[in-house]
């Protein structure tokens, strides 16, 4: 689709291109039928979509067209579809002292488009669709320069890595089109029965690798855009949400990295909200396939917030899945990365204030083990945090019903942390935790303490049981030699 | 003895350990499942081990991981390779799961097994699990699948060959992209077993598929494959299919795939022949060196050599050439740093002339260039020009650059140079390096960085090896055993520390005349760190020199040091003594 749009380009470099336009400002009807002749010029595909490779610098000048005020209504449109082929002329930012009026004619038109679009006054014509989308693949669709940073070839003594992002020195004029672009798919003017077949699963394509761009201002435009996108097409929701779900594992299993996580954890955000209950089956496996993988990349700093939104979202919509949420965090729980540690600690805490009583014992104890783990940790802020979850009453309350599952499971930890935790603030907290189960039911804090004596002594002696087990075995498998035809690869690994 | 009556269940102390909360138990009892093999012996093995771990497998990413690993050098274990095929099912379930790392080992593991089965057990067993993982629900069961044709493939009867290739085309149109940069990936491979009737047909439209696909990722990595491809085709097809692809790639939108591009040209050279080359590559290469992207320009720098040796001498200097002359005042000094660490192997392709009167000049600017790398790649490769022109041409420009660098404020830099000095030694000649570098290699020892003085003693070592005993007495020695007087304890220890290296190379007789005594002096210094270096050093030179000497020189200045007030002297000492012991009682 997009190719054929791209087909249709006029030669926006040439002098006929710029004639034209300027003839046409005498007679808006003329430019109408222009665009239309030069619509079946040549191509010039490679040049208007690579400005990477050889930014348009030759561009003759543009000139202005007549404002829209001063044509009669039935007019509008053709000259609409006019400043619009006049935007498609793309510009080298790279010099800011080039083509200074022609950028200029280029930002009011602009303005006036965003302008006209706004006062939502006529229907958009099918021709006038094709070329806004159009206008938009040139100056928006574009390949992100290298990142230098990221790439390993920077050898350069590490001293000049200032870590602002790269921005494009064209972002004066994307903005203007993403405006534009916003406010005419938000444009009650705007058919989506006569534009899905412009906008595309192409044209989405191309919209979503710009969340890779590294300008947060960009993602935040294209953020609003493609959620208005969802909103009005329908018949593309499916594939955005496929679309969207492959950039996802892409980043989670290939290459850990991307830039718009974020935003597109936000678009889904208000897309959950909106799921038809119960859930269909295929938001389920969302959830488990890639939102819960999701906290696996080393990056999760950067998303955390919106992707624990999603998840809460999904739980409040169908509270039934807090278990396996839970459970996933669990798979996915961090080892050395304490800061990540105290995120999930964060998420759980959200979690569980939400649970049913039913969810909770489902998963309490797989998911208590961790916490004796975390209440070890010697990272002070992982066992601090994990330590408030006492403070928290709906918590409290669930721990108090489970007690005869969960003290037993958490007690050794408790001790361990009283005995030898080198912060004090930790030590006191487990001070207090202790006392709480003290108070809650004294019995079981007692006969809690007398196995885990025993428990001591029976560890030891698991120890040495599992030590001598090996030992008889390796020595019974050193009696048996191998008798395979293939020669014996004894692993390094085994004596 | 009593206790090899008992009864013992090798399964049970398995799965008891694997069910411990502590992961790394479960690590080391996996690590361990050969053993386990061994205790059962190969029936019970197959019929109760492998079972068992076809359903563990919900376990730890890193548990399984090791499982994947393991089984892949099992088939001793379970009887042979006649047995090999009841390997595949807990295999086949591991390469099903999220993480990437645990499917890849698992079809790792599963291509060794293949690769030693029976034609006939590949038929009725692996072929069918790759058919099963290639249909598989989940996305990943398809990515690993497309990692097992190749081992599959070459036993199948016609039929189910036909039968795999089209599955293959498949994988190459799925749905998801993650599917189609596995097929991508692994096509070269795959298409390596192909028939080359198939080849052309059946091969090529899913590498055209691939090449147009709307993912920027998948069509890179088709390009990855074009080299590979390209090689497997006659030249004519080749050329046919190959070449118009790579052409259009080398103009791509995207820098990537340029950049791709720009890496694997000159392997296509050898697949489409001279005569293609010429017309079709060359300019494509062209293009790529001047490229408006620094990024592909430095890959296409990369392979400037590599591209023209390829080439007649002529073409490389009708065409590479002169982009080699804009690429050494190139705005990126990535760029120039890229041509420099290639550039010299270009000498012999050009041949002598062309290089004086060319390539010299590129040189020189490029040995005055601002940025150090760009220098160090120069002077790095030198050999290579030598071998042509001869040093003479440069030495003269070569000097200062050297000193410049040895001087660099980045001790990285500087280390970078120390470590050419004995080929710039070798290169030059004892005449030259008398005159201008014998100074910097006592400067270095004086460094303010320990790394830069370790490799300047290495380097020492390096010059009495290149230039002889006789000639480092004369112009070396002297100089650095001066410095064993230097104030600062620090400059003390790197003379002991080269010391020790010299004295191998050296020999028994200077050691013992020249050396020793300075080390023995040492004995005495102030500083306890250098106490028990010089017990270290002591203890090294003891197998260079005579019996003799250690009897009335060594040993007294050990059992000195053995009885100082410092606790690590006295270790140090007490343990050169110690081995020198055993050095007397060995001989």
């Amino acid at each position: 689709m997009l190719k054929q749009i791209f087909n249709k380009l006029p030669k926006k470099s040439s002098k006929t291109d710029s004639d034209e336009l300027s003839r046409s400002s005498e007679s808006p009807q003329a430019a109408g039928k222009s665009q239309q002749r030069s619509n079946g010029g040549g191509a010039s595909l490679k040049r208007a979509s690579s400005s990477a490779v050889f930014p348009a610098s030759m561009v003759s000048g543009i000139e202005p067209l007549v404002p829209f005020k001063d044509v009669p209504n039935a007019e509008k449109m053709n000259l609409f579809v006019s400043k619009l082929s006049l935007c498609c002329v793309t510009f080298d930012f790279t010099d800011p002292s080039k083509n200074i009026a022609d950028k200029d004619v280029k930002r009011k038109t602009l303005v006036e488009l965003v302008d006209f679009v706004a006062s939502g006054s006529m229907r958009f014509s099918e021709p006038a669709i094709l070329a806004m989308c159009r206008m938009c693949a040139i100056n928006l669709f574009r390949v992100f320069p290298p990142n230098y940073r990221a790439n390993g070839v920077v050898a350069s003594g590490g001293e000049n890595d200032d870590d602002d992002p790269m921005f494009d020195p064209a972002w004066p004029h994307l903005q203007l089109v993403y405006e534009l672009l916003l406010k005419f798919i938000s444009s009650s003017c705007l058919d989506a029965k006569v534009a899905k077949k412009y906008i595309d699963h192409s044209f989405i394509s191309k919209l979503l690798e710009l969340f890779d761009s590294e300008d947060p201002r960009e993602r935040d435009c294209l953020k609003t855009i493609l959620h208005r996108v969802y909103g009005k097409f329908m018949v593309h929701r499916p594939f955005i949400r496929k679309s969207i779900n492959n950039i996802f594992y892409r980043f989670v299993i290939e290459t850990e990295k991307h830039n718009g996580i974020a935003e597109l954890l936000e678009i889904f955000g208000s897309v959950i909200s909106g799921f038809a209950l119960p859930l269909k089956e295929e938001h389920k496996i969302f959830l488990w396939r890639v939102l819960i993988p999701l906290h696996k990349p080393k990056s999760l700093g950067v998303y955390f917030q919106q992707l624990s939104f999603c998840i809460t979202q999904f739980l409040e919509k169908e509270p039934k899945l807090a278990s396996i949420v839970i459970s996933g965090l669990l798979k996915y729980w961090p080892v050395t990365n304490s800061q990540k540690e105290v995120m999930f600690l964060g998420e759980l805490e959200e979690i569980l204030e939400g649970i049913s009583m039913v969810e909770f014992q489902r998963i309490m104890v797989p998911l208590f083990l961790r916490l004796g783990c975390c209440i070890n940790s010697l990272h002070f802020q992982v066992a601090e945090r994990t330590l408030f979850l006492w403070n928290n009453d709906h918590i409290v309350n669930l721990i108090a019903h489970n007690r005869h599952a969960i003290l037993p499971i958490i007690f050794p930890a408790l001790e361990r942390n009283i005995k030898s935790h080198w912060n004090p603030a930790v030590v006191n907290l487990t001070h207090n935790i202790r006392k709480m189960f003290v108070e809650m039911d004294e019995k079981l804090f007692v006969s809690c303490h007398a196995q885990y004596k025993e428990d001591e002594a029976i560890l030891i002696l698991e120890a040495e049981k599992r030590k001598e087990a090996w030992k008889q075995l390796e020595q019974v498998a050193s009696l048996k030699p191998v008798i395979g035809n293939t020669a014996v690869l004894v692993s390094p690994l085994m004596t | 003895m009593a206790m090899v009556d008992q009864p013992l269940y090798p399964i049970a102390v398995l799965i008891d350990e694997l069910k411990n909360e502590d992961i790394q138990l479960r690590l080391n009892s996996i690590r361990r499942l050969s053993t386990i093999a061994r205790a059962l012996g190969e029936e019970r093995t197959r019929k109760e081990l492998i079972p068992f771990l076809s359903e563990n497998n919900d376990d730890d990413d890193e548990v399984l991981l090791a499982t994947a690993e393991e089984l892949g050098v099992f088939v001793p274990y379970v009887g042979g390779v006649e047995h090999a095929s009841v390997l595949l099912p807990p295999l086949e379930t591991l390469c099903t799961v999220e993480e990437t790392c645990v499917r890849d080992k698992s079809v790792e593991s599963l291509c060794r097994i293949g690769a030693q089965m029976r034609e006939q057990d590949l038929v009725d067993h692996f072929i069918p699990l790759v058919k099963r993982l290639a249909s598989g629900e989940w996305f990943t069961a398809r990515v690993s699948s497309c990692g097992l044709f190749h081992i599959a493939y070459p036993s199948a009867p016609e039929a189910l060959k036909t039968e795999l290739r089209t599955i293959y085309g498949q994988l190459c149109q799925d749905d998801m992209p993650m599917v189609r940069r596995s097929a991508a990936t692994n096509l070269g491979k795959f298409a390596a077993t192909v028939e080359a009737a198939h080849l052309k047909t059946d091969i090529m439209s899913v590498f055209d598929d691939l090449t147009q696909d709307d993912q920027d990722s998948v069509r890179l990595l088709a390009v990855e494959g074009c080299a590979a491809l390209g090689k497997l085709l006659e030249p004519q097809d080749c050329v046919a299919h190959i070449l118009p692809v790579i052409v259009n790639f080398s103009q791509d939108k995207s820098w990537r795939v340029r950049y791709m591009v720009a890496n694997q040209l000159y392997e296509l050279c050898e697949a489409v022949g001279p005569d293609s080359t010429k017309t079709e590559l060359v300019p494509a290469y062209v293009r790529l060196l001047r490229d408006n992207e620094a990024e592909v320009r430095i890959a296409a720098a990369g392979k400037v050599t590599k591209f023209s040796r390829i080439l007649s001498p002529e073409l490389a200097i009708q065409h590479i050439l002169p982009c080699v002359k804009e690429l050494s005042t190139d705005s990126s000094q990535h760029v120039r740093s890229a041509l420099a660490s290639v550039i010299m192997g270009m000498a012999p392709v050009l041949g002598k002339d062309a290089t004086i009167e060319q390539l010299l000049p590129i040189f020189l600017s490029l040995l005055k260039d601002e940025f150090p790398d760009v220098r160090l790649n120069i002077i790095s490769k030198l050999d290579q020009v030598n071998q042509v022109i001869g040093i003479d041409l440069l030495s003269q420009s070569l000097l200062p650059a050297i000193v410049e660098l040895a001087e660099d404020r980045h001790w990285r830099v500087r280390l970078a140079i120390i470590e050419y000095i004995p080929l710039l030694a070798s290169q030059l000649g004892v005449g030259f390096f008398d005159d201008k570098l014998g100074a910097l290699c006592m400067q270095w020892l004086k460094d303010k960085v320990y790394s830069i003085r370790d490799a300047a003693a290495n380097n020492v070592k390096r010059l009495a090896e290149e230039f002889g005993p006789e000639w480092a007495m004369q112009h070396i020695i002297p100089q650095v055993l001066d410095m064993i007087n230097d104030p600062h304890y620090l400059y003390r220890m790197t003379i002991l520390h080269a010391i020790s290296l010299l004295a191998p190379v050296l020999g028994s007789e200077i050691t013992s005349t020249n050396l020793l005594p300075l080390v023995v002096n040492a004995a005495k210094d102030r500083v306890p760190n250098i106490k028990f270096n010089v017990a270290k050093v002591l203890q090294s030179i003891i197998p260079i020199v005579e019996e003799s000497v250690v009897e009335s020189t060594i040993k007294p200045c050990l059992v000195e040091l053995s009885e100082d007030p410092d606790v690590d002297v006295r270790f140090f000492a007490s343990q050169a003594l110690q081995s020198s012991d055993q050095v007397k009682m060995s001989s």
